[in-house]
């Protein structure tokens, strides 16, 4: 039995050697501006996803043969002092073993379709640098043992993420979104990062299972009281609803198609936008020492879906039709984490993300697609408001258009309530240390500097 | 100077009377500016069908070379390639130094050897210009540069020692003779400070002692420092930039604030919503009332917790609104508002639909031909769009401007508030110009002395030189020569070619007909090699049948000839009687299959049954998502074979004969009359040229394309079909011809076509390389060994000419095999992840009209579209060359211009790169999340070609050609304003004229042989660039 132990914990490791090989591989050669060629890259992929394919799948069978359902690998404990310690820890678990392999069939597809789509294109080496990192924190977060390590992949995701949405940065619109989408990022990082502060003040260190009871995903027993677990299921929701989109952050997925098509397709149509999802389910069992925060789930989960639906039925840009349809998926799935439905959750969530990706990747056949159906229909298709909307008159009607036309204004709440106020702010801080510093020199320099910065409306943080 | 360079156009468009001041025709003139402005939109349609024309249509009444100068400042884009790249291919060798030279001679005439300030010919000068890049960039760049590098030290490089050597020994004895001994007492006081200047790095005392890199660093800080002094007070020369005229580039360059991203933010989802053709699930509120009310709708909704502007247009519009204020009245109410006088406001109604020209352009374009979309704009839809917009801007304008510049008073002081707070403008800066002297006074050995010589006019007169001079006039003299090396080999290759007496023609065993695209030139080649005994001919690949056409499975007619006519006949493909039970059953099915799929589709972008579908059937697709993207060619196989039992029945006809009712999209009005039949027929023969020695067999094979994930296949179909396939025209002609009733008619009119001879029809597919014959269920007996031989000729053409293209594909080895590159561009055409199927039209430049004999042979490099025309059997009025040249020139043009335009500036007047396209509304595709609509061709398509004009090289005599000219308005206006190029092949003599002011010059080759090789496959394999000419001169099977 040992040596089957022994045996999974290589192999577990050897799953996130590889993307980690991977990362360094690519990374290093670039910082030397050493540039691979395509085919070289194109190679070190596909060894890269396969051997970890390969290992996480081997993980999945000694489980299966040994009938153990929670492997751990830890990686070093680096900081242990008495009551504080952080671990490099994974877990391989009903949870954690599908999501990975999920992450790695989905990446390593479209790493295919992407060495041929982006073949000869000014910014290759770029671009599969930062998908090497995003396969690499997906595969961190989703076998994380503990919350540091999650927020470790977590942050790797958010910043490969919003550095290919502004992969096209000749061009203003994707710096501007990816700023946009890094902006919202950062939110759901610092609300991710207080809840490990307060993991961390109530059990002493980040590890799931101190909180979450020693049984295997998904029996465990939380150990927290109605209060803490809402708290902190409070702030794991924020982070999870940057990521994933949840009201208010909806406005940042249409955004994220900037950048080339397969990157649209399986970083956020299909993966990045599930992992909030996964961190919920991930810490579900603290879901059931508080009902309330279940209720929170539930409601907000049913809202955005709803929400997205609506929005969804009058874009009119493909990408943008399947952002809402992913966003109102995502909504059902938390809505089904916070009923308690997890295998549910996990299998939906699973289905989707392939389903997604295979519509994200068929996006640019639309006509093609659009014109066969026509020819099967033998009639051009028609579009209405939605069947639940039939009785409205054209009045109301119109108004709940303008609604959905406008993204439920949500872009702007965001905006006018929290950014510009925050940047008000801080320009004013800017104002008075010039003020400040320009007194102290006893001249007039800092107005002088003051004249050179450019003014900023209000659109620069659109 | 007019803004935009708009203004000057007013002659080419019919300019409103100023003097009518009353308000009923105010509002008249306002529609015509507009509708006048209307023509800079781009003119391309629906990218479902999407066809070629020039991207400067609008300017083709002007000369090329002002014409794109023009739009370039118009559209802010790029007239030619850059200045680099121009160098580049200089150094490559496919830019000749003679050429430049010649083309520089040939610009400037008698004033090339004019002396500037006695310094050198104004020729040496622009060559020195054109051949050296010249460093020139900001004041604060050029003084770091001075000061950091070597730029004073030592000499450029690339100045020959000849030029060099005398440079400095000339100012090392200027300083010792006149300045440090004579000169220091008396000397000139500017002298004296220069020279303190540069003494305080050299040690002066030393001065006997200096070693040569003294005297070099010397000699060039005394000459920047006259350059310097020089310059200095000289009015600038340089082509003035224009002042912008909108409300939002004043306010951008007085703040860095930009109105229009918001604006446009808000209008491209409105505009997208608008002319949407069913993408999305739930149309726009009042759509069919008009853009102006559907916008003022929508936005007179309450709005939610917003920014102010939202706020502001909503009161505007419920103001209009009540004040019942239509679209025109609120257009000059806002440039009132905004202060747009009427001398400026054409200008300014320009600009304001320039703003987003994609959108502006699709709903012009929805309106002008409701005919090609489902959902047609109503009249008048493109003033309503800008009544709207201007509405919108100023609401966003005030917001934008009172944040920025806490500017708060009426919209039309703006402008001059912004014009104010930018300050005037600053004389020309001395570094960026003295900079430029100094360089060209290395290039060119002019001494410090000689230019410390000159005065104020001279330094004038030198500067105008250099500055008249500009990087625009450069690039368009470095084009030409870059145009010419290509033409004089192109001319040679055919004066050559055509001069060596024809081959003996052996009786042909068949004939082919194809398409004169150029992408048929090396199919057709290939079959030559491959079957001696075998003859092609091509002709527009609508081959004379314009209609309106409904396939088998097909929902709606969709025409299939040249974007210029509208068909007036209608054919249908019927399943035969035999078929009709089986043809029903499929169609049920493929009906229930098409309203399943359609029903799914729709479902997954829901929530509730989506929940349910992700939920059972989501993993399944995985599936289908790595087999496809894994091994594309297997999965299309494996589509196809499942797919069979709901496809089009096996044996079908088209519908051709027409009974006596008029022609009509309903049953009965479907076909031709015999008559019509018998008239297509006829000028096809004749056009040409092919009237005797037919075959026993005659394959007419349209082409189109067919390839996934492409929202530009259609820009890959037949360009005479109208972005369709040419296979239906191809089989109705083919039917057509072989109607006993038609070859009768043909027969009283002369035009005998022997009983046993067969039309067979084909299509060729491009992407693929395979060809799909039609009604091959009607082939007689007696004729099926001689099909079966030409398909099996005619396959091996394929192959080899697959793997002609896949010397191209960078992704293709170069060692493949014939069966493998068959195989690499079935896979292309098959691959969801490939963005370039084909290379479509890239590196087209040639078209070449006249008799196959003229090209046989020849290895033209899939450049060359081709013609047949016989000017031994046209009339004296040249009739036949007059029908071939209007339906080929103006495509060929339209498509070479628009590869040119697309290529020299991809991002400007092309649609980019097209990996983050996005298809919005079914119409188009925007970059990424949102923007402009993106008209012209992606980056992927255009990327091997090489930017030149389109040479037109027809066989006939020039007073013929002369002739047609005149009389032909589009040709001749093409050919005069230089958008194309024209030469002539003489019927008899052979010889080759070049078409130039006017008149025809005799073309003298340059060369006396042209290279050789044994086939195409030994003359290109190895090789990926661009391939000169050759004859392929097949080794004679021993018999």
């Amino acid at each position: 039995m040992s040596d089957l132990n022994i045996a999974m914990s290589w192999l577990g490791g050897l799953a996130i050697a590889a993307p980690l090989a991977l990362v360094l591989f690519l990374g290093i050669a670039s910082l030397l501006d050493r540039r691979l060629t395509e085919s070289a890259t194109t190679k070190a992929i596909r060894a890269a996803i396969g051997i970890g394919l390969l290992a996480c799948l081997g993980v999945l069978v000694l489980m299966l043969i040994s009938g153990k359902r929670h492997v751990v690998v830890v990686l070093g404990r680096w900081v242990e002092t008495e009551d504080f310690h952080v671990t490099v820890k994974f877990v391989f678990d009903r949870l954690s073993v599908p999501f990975a392999l999920l992450s790695f069939v989905l990446s390593g597809t479209i790493a295919s379709f992407a060495e041929r789509y982006m073949h000869r294109e000014a910014g290759y080496n770029r671009f599969f640098v930062l998908y090497a990192v995003f396969l690499l924190g997906m595969i961190v977060a989703s076998l994380s043992g503990t919350i540091e390590t999650l927020f470790l992949g977590w942050e790797l995701v958010g910043l490969s993420s919003a550095l290919l949405v502004a992969f096209y940065q000749e061009r203003l619109g994707p710096a501007r979104n990816g700023l946009w989408i890094w902006s919202v990022y950062r939110v759901s990082d610092a609300a991710l990062l207080l809840a490990a502060v307060v993991l961390h003040h109530m059990t002493g260190r980040g590890d799931f299972h101190r909180l979450l009871g020693e049984a295997a995903w998904p029996e465990g027993q939380a150990s927290a009281t109605g209060t803490e677990a809402f708290v902190v299921g409070l702030l794991l929701l924020i982070a999870a609803a940057g990521k994933s989109g949840l009201i208010p952050f909806c406005g940042w997925l249409p955004r994220a198609m900037e950048g080339p098509t397969p990157s649209s397709a399986v970083f956020y149509g299909a993966l990045s936008v599930h992992l909030g999802a996964f961190l919920l389910l991930r810490v579900s069992p603290l879901i059931d020492c508080s009902p309330a925060l279940g209720a929170v789930l539930v409601v907000l989960g049913l809202a955005t879906a709803g929400l997205a639906y609506l929005i969804g039925r009058v874009q009119t840009d493909i990408k943008a039709i399947l952002s809402f349809a992913s966003l109102s998926q995502v909504g059902v799935i938390v809505a089904e984490i916070g009923l308690g439905f997890r295998y549910l959750a996990l299998v939906h969530l699973l289905g989707h993300a392939c389903l997604r990706t295979l519509q994200f990747i068929r996006a640019p056949s639309l006509l093609h697609d659009y014109h066969g159906l026509e020819n099967a229909l033998g009639k051009h298709l028609t579009h209405a408001p939605p069947p639940f909307l039939r009785w409205a008159k054209p009045d109301t009607l119109a108004r709940i258009y303008r609604f959905a036309f406008e993204r439920a204004y949500l872009d702007s709440f965001l905006l006018t309530c929290f950014v510009l106020p925050f940047v008000r702010v801080f320009r004013r801080c800017d104002e008075l240390e010039r003020a400040w510093t320009g007194w102290l020199q006893g001249n007039r320099s800092g107005a002088e500097d003051e004249s050179k910065t450019p003014s900023l409306g209000m659109e620069e943080v659109t | 100077m007019s803004p935009f360079g708009v203004r000057q156009r007013d002659t080419s468009f019919h300019r409103p009377n100023p003097s009518q001041t009353t308000d009923h025709s105010r509002s008249e003139s306002l529609q015509e500016a507009i509708e006048r402005a209307a023509h800079l939109l781009p003119s391309q349609g629906p990218i479902t069908v999407f066809i070629h024309h020039n991207t400067l249509h609008a300017f083709e009444d002007m000369p090329f070379v002002d014409a794109v100068k023009q739009g370039a400042e118009l559209f802010g884009c790029q007239p030619y390639l850059t200045e680099d790249r121009f160098r580049q291919e200089l150094v490559r060798g496919r830019i000749r130094f003679g050429d430049l030279w010649e083309v520089l001679r040939d610009d400037l005439k008698e004033a090339a050897e004019e002396k500037i300030v006695d310094l050198c010919s104004r020729l040496n000068l622009r060559l020195a210009m054109l051949q050296s890049p010249l460093r020139t960039g900001p004041t604060e760049e050029l003084v770091w540069f001075v000061a950091e590098t070597d730029a004073l030290r030592r000499i450029r490089a690339g100045v020959a020692s000849t030029v060099r050597e005398p440079l400095i020994a000339e100012t090392r004895r200027w300083f010792l003779r006149d300045l440090r001994y004579n000169g220091k007492s008396g000397g000139d006081p500017p002298f004296a400070s220069m020279l303190r200047g540069i003494f305080d790095r050299l040690d002066e005392s030393k001065v006997e002692n200096w070693s040569e890199a003294e005297w070099e660093e010397f000699t060039l800080r005394a000459l920047w420092a006259t350059c310097c002094r020089g310059v200095a007070g000289v009015p600038s020369f340089a082509p003035r930039t224009s002042e912008p005229i909108r409300h939002r580039d004043w306010l951008l360059a007085a703040t860095g604030a930009d109105a229009d991203w918001l604006v446009n933010d808000e209008f491209i989802r409105f505009c997208a919503a608008f002319v949407d053709q069913g993408l999305t699930r739930w149309r726009l509120p009042r759509r069919d009332e008009g853009f102006f009310a559907a916008f003022s709708t929508l936005y007179r909704q309450k709005s939610g917790p917003s920014q102010s502007w939202r706020r502001t247009l909503r009161a505007e519009l419920c103001r209009l609104k009540q004040e019942k204020t239509g679209p025109l009245d609120s257009i000059r109410e806002s440039l009132d508002m905004l202060g747009v006088d009427e001398t400026e406001r054409y200008d300014y109604l320009a600009a304001t639909l320039l703003a987003l020209r994609g959108w502006a352009g699709m709903i012009r374009q929805m309106e002008l031909r409701g005919d090609r979309v489902a959902h047609a704009a109503p009249q008048g839809s493109l003033v309503e769009y800008v009544a709207a917009r201007l509405i919108l801007e100023r609401c966003v304008l005030t917001e934008t401007a009172r944040q920025a510049m806490a500017f708060s008073g009426p919209l039309r002081e703006l402008r001059d508030a912004a014009r104010k707070r930018l300050g005037p403008p600053s004389p020309p800066a001395v570094e960026p110009r003295a900079f430029l002297v100094f360089q060209l006074a290395q290039l060119l050995g002019w001494t410090p002395e000689r230019l410390a010589r000159m005065g104020a006019e001279e330094w004038t007169e030198l500067l105008r030189e250099i500055e008249s001079f500009s990087e625009w006039e450069r690039r368009r003299i470095f084009h030409r020569a870059y145009e010419k090396h290509f033409y004089d080999r192109a001319l040679d290759t055919l004066a050559l070619h055509a001069a060596e007496p024809a081959r003996g023609a052996a009786p042909p065993r068949f004939q082919a007909v194809f398409c004169i695209d150029e992408r048929e030139e090396s199919l057709r080649r290939h079959l030559e090699e491959a079957a001696n005994d075998v003859e092609t001919e091509s002709v527009a690949g609508f081959f004379h049948m314009a209609m309106y056409y409904r396939g088998a499975t097909d929902a709606a007619f969709i025409p299939v000839c040249p974007v210029v006519i509208r068909p007036q006949h209608w054919v249908a493909e019927q399943a035969t009687a035999d078929c009709r039970d089986e043809f029903e059953r499929r169609t049920r099915a493929r009906r229930l299959l098409g309203s399943m799929a359609h029903r799914v589709h729709d479902a997954t972008l829901a929530f509730f049954v989506g929940a349910f579908l992700t939920l059972s059937l989501g993993v399944l697709a995985s599936l289908p998502l790595v087999a496809r993207i894994l091994s594309p060619r297997w999965t299309a196989r494996l589509r196809e074979r499942f797919g069979g039992w709901v496809r089009t029945p096996p044996r079908t006809r088209l519908r051709l004969e027409r009974g006596d009712a008029p022609p009509g999209p309903e049953d009965r009005g479907w076909g031709f009359s015999e008559q019509e039949m018998s008239d297509r027929a006829e000028q096809l023969l004749r056009d040409m040229g092919v009237t005797a020695r037919f075959s026993r067999l005659v394959l007419l094979i349209g082409h189109g394309s067919e390839s996934l994930n492409n929202p530009y296949n259609s820009a890959y179909n037949c360009g005479a079909c109208g972005g369709a396939s040419g296979g239906p025209n191809a089989r109705a002609m083919a039917s057509i011809l072989n109607a006993p009733g038609v070859r009768r008619r043909l027969e009283e009119r002369g035009l005998v076509v022997p009983n046993d001879t067969l039309f067979v029809a084909g299509c060729h597919n491009t992407c693929n390389d395979s060809i799909e014959f039609f009604d091959l269920d009607r082939l007689p007996e007696s004729h099926r060994q001689d099909f079966e031989a030409a398909r099996r000729d005619l396959a091996t053409a394929c192959e080899r000419n697959a793997h002609e293209r896949c010397r191209r594909f960078l992704s293709a080895p170069l060692s493949l095999t014939l069966s493998e590159a068959q195989r690499h561009v079935e896979a292309r055409s098959e691959d969801l992840a490939q963005p370039r199927p084909e290379c479509g039209h890239a590196t087209d430049a040639l078209c070449i009209v006249g008799r196959r004999l003229a090209t046989r042979g020849l290895f033209l490099d899939r450049r060359a579209f081709l013609a047949s025309y016989d000017p031994t059997q046209d009339d004296e009025d040249a009739s036949v060359l007059t029908r071939v040249l209007r339906a080929v020139l103006p495509v060929c043009a339209g498509i070479n211009l628009e590869y040119y335009f697309s290529y020299v500036d991809n991002r400007g007047w092309g649609s980019g790169t097209k990996l983050p396209h996005n298809i919005s509304a079914l119409l188009g595709v925007m970059d990424g999340a949102a923007s402009d609509l993106r008209t012209g061709l992606p980056w992927q398509m255009v990327e091997i070609h090489e930017p030149i004009r389109l040479l037109n090289i027809i066989e006939t005599t020039p007073e013929v050609m002369l002739g047609i000219l005149e009389r032909d308005e589009t040709i001749g206006r093409l050919c005069r304003n230089g958008w194309v190029h024209l030469a002539l092949l003489h019927p008899r003599t052979r010889r080759v004229s070049v078409y130039r002011d006017g008149r025809f010059h005799l073309h003298e080759p340059r060369t006396r042989s042209l290279p050789r090789a044994a086939s195409s496959l030994a003359w290109y394999r190895g090789w990926r660039d661009h391939l000169d000419f050759a004859r392929i001169e097949p080794i004679e099977r021993e018999t």
